[in-house]
């Protein structure tokens, strides 16, 4: 003898309430989707402010992230890392040039980010890509951040 | 040449007993699988914690480790950003890969009364995942190597492996589910089957999206579907599925509506595949389109309502059973856990709603208990009606199972809630105006709370596995029925 106990079924059919319950969500669930059509996407890349229309927290992410420690409390650099406090001007590493040169709008996303092929053969000296953790709009507000410090 | 022992001179040796390299006997499978589930379940939170540590104290947790290597210095970086990855990569693969996989080969024999077409298939598959996990999750903290993308930062052969290791289990699974074909499968097979075709396909198809070199915004969009489409596709689907096995099998009462069963799976099968959609959100995507996914996230209520509603009917007449430690209380509270999350979640897809809280701790907090509280709660419900039967040992854990069944819950639900007040806090003082420095102070109280609740869900999976580790080693041994041998006068 083998064992197979099978589960078995009070009822078979569908209880009356159930389909009920389902035609009504479904007509709801249809007048909300024709009555919230109109409207626009925003933009997932390059965008510091989120559908709220108020800036991301710059100050948290960047703490959460731990950019702090290696680049300093106040971001002015320490050790082998650079001040972030020049980004408003361009790349201050030298092996960042050619990309500030190439992407002068939007080097130091692709450069925080990480995932891009553009900063693929660039070496990051142990700076981790943050692209796998933060999502675009964050890096952006990070971005602005750090163009807007003195 | 068979040998005799009897016969053996005393300076001969007994022959020896050829074990294989892989082994292929009854629950092999499901047995490695379930008590990797439990290891990495213990890792998982233990990193879990770690995280919510570095998010609140980042300057004094990071670390860089630097290793000599015969190809220059490798580096592993601690950080906020690498340990959380660790996190939900542990996590998800890890603990509910594991789990739900080891569910998969635990109950389809039972249910098909037939054993698994490839017992030893399905053994490799869990030998395979796990070393991949394992060099996977090493690979995340090394910025050299790591990929990009959520649930994504495996390094493309890691990705390889993993793939390799569904495959096996797919085999081994859809070989099986063939070979029955007297009657219709039981629901719980419905769910299994489109959970692992979905994780495998989902994952194989993340795994080429870096080969085909999209451009940064088609990536993130694919990106954000894949994490959204694994928790309602995969997590979801195989945690049903065991509680539909768990429920009628731990309370002796039949299912209540095999109707009700199939209406709700249709559903979930249509919404759940759509509701993903709801993560496309960028200028390229009709906003009619992104729509779609955010009422069918508004719908997936149904579903969830209906499992929940056909599991309590189940239960009816056994209520008692609730009081009881045992399989009964860990299945109620992750049904719970499942309608808490699906209106939690239809919440937040309202538009209004998301302006407030996008961007904000309230996604971690809902993430949270979809996963730790509806998939682990699942899978600790079968952890303790299958370790019994597969390490066949007489255990009645009761004090044990009430520690995990606590611990679980109140951490589940202290970690989840502390997340969801944080982000609407956050979203509140956000749309007044307020400048980041103020939002951080309350935020960190929240987030405090919510380490307190991670560390009670590792205290749970600390219990759960001691609990296995005491049954197999003190407990008396047990006979319980075996699928395809001959059958004991036990339960299934």
């Amino acid at each position: 003898m083998t064992v197979h106990t099978p589960i078995e079924s009070r009822t078979r059919g569908i209880p009356r309430w159930a389909l009920g319950l389902t035609g009504i969500a479904f007509v709801a669930g249809a007048i909300f989707l024709a009555t919230n059509l109109g409207g626009a996407n925003p933009p997932i890349i390059g965008t510091p402010v989120p559908s709220g229309g108020v800036p991301l927290d710059a100050v948290g992410i960047i703490r959460a992230a731990g950019c702090q420690a290696c680049h300093g409390p106040d971001l002015a650099g320490q050790g082998d890392f650079p001040n972030l406090h020049g980004v408003k001007d361009g790349p201050v590493s030298e092996n960042l040039q050619q990309l500030g040169a190439d992407y002068p709008e939007d080097w130091a996303n692709l450069w925080i980010a990480g995932t891009d092929p553009a900063v693929a053969d660039l070496g990051r000296g142990g700076m981790p890509p943050f692209g796998t953790t933060l999502s675009p709009e964050e890096i952006a507000a990070v971005v602005e951040h750090l163009k807007s410090l003195p | 040449m068979a040998v005799n022992p009897k016969k053996l001179r005393p300076y001969d040796q007994p022959p020896r007993v050829r074990r294989p390299i892989i082994p292929a006997g009854p629950d092999n499978a499901a047995t490695a699988f379930l008590v990797a589930a439990l290891v990495w379940f213990l890792l998982a939170t233990g990193i879990g914690l770690l995280w919510v540590g570095m998010q609140l104290f980042p300057d004094v947790l990071r670390m860089s480790l630097e290793m000599p290597s015969f190809s220059g210095v490798i580096t592993f970086e601690f950080n906020s950003g690498t340990v959380g990855s660790g996190f939900w990569n542990s996590l998800v693969y890890g603990w509910l890969g594991n789990a739900g996989l080891g569910a998969i080969f635990f109950i389809t024999p039972r249910l098909l009364g037939r054993r698994l077409a490839d017992e030893g298939m399905a053994s490799m598959s869990a030998m395979v995942w796990n070393i991949g996990l394992l060099a996977g999750l090493t690979a995340i903290y090394m910025p050299q190597v790591a990929a990009s993308g959520a649930l994504m930062e495996f390094p493309l052969p890691v990705d390889g492996v993993l793939v390799l290791a569904l495959l096996l289990a797919n085999d081994s699974f859809w070989r099986t589910l063939l070979s029955a074909r007297d009657e219709p499968a039981y629901v719980s097979i419905w769910y299994f089957g489109v959970a692992l075709a979905a994780f495998t396909g989902l994952y194989g198809l993340a795994t080429l999206a870096p080969l085909l070199g999209l451009p940064d915004a088609a990536a993130a969009l694919a990106n954000g579907f894949y994490g959204r489409a694994i928790e309602t596709l995969w997590v979801t689907g195989v945690a049903v599925g065991t509680l539909y096995y768990l429920v009628p099998r731990a309370t002796g009462n039949p299912l209540y509506s095999w109707g009700l069963a199939m209406l709700a799976w249709i559903l979930w099968l249509g919404l759940a595949t759509l509701s993903p959609i709801g993560a496309l959100v960028d200028v390229s995507v009709p906003f009619a389109v992104t729509q779609i996914g955010h009422v069918s996230t508004l719908l997936l209520v149904v579903p969830a309502f209906l499992v929940v509603a056909n599991l309590l009917q189940t239960i009816t007449g056994r209520w008692s059973l609730i009081l009881s430690p045992g399989t009964i209380p860990f299945a109620v509270v992750a049904v719970s856990f499942l309608a808490a999350t699906a209106l939690l979640e239809a919440i937040g897809a309202l538009g209004s709603v998301r302006a407030l809280i996008g961007g904000t701790e309230w996604g971690v907090g809902v993430r949270l208990f979809a996963l730790l509280g509806t998939g682990s709660l699942a899978f600790l419900a079968l952890a303790d009606h299958a370790f019994p039967r597969l390490l066949r040992r007489d255990w009645r854990g009761t004090l044990l199972a009430e520690a995990t069944l606590w611990s679980a819950f109140a951490g589940t639900a202290l970690a989840g809630l502390a997340l969801m007040a944080g982000g609407i806090v956050h979203g509140s003082m956000r749309l007044q105006g307020a400048p980041p420095d103020e939002i951080a102070g309350p935020v960190f109280w929240f987030q405090l709370v919510a380490g307190a609740g991670v560390s009670l869900v590792a205290l749970a999976a600390a219990i759960a596995l001691l609990s296995v580790f005491l049954m197999y080693t003190s407990a008396r041994r047990a006979d319980y029925a075996v699928v395809g041998e001959p059958a004991p006068a036990a339960g299934t």
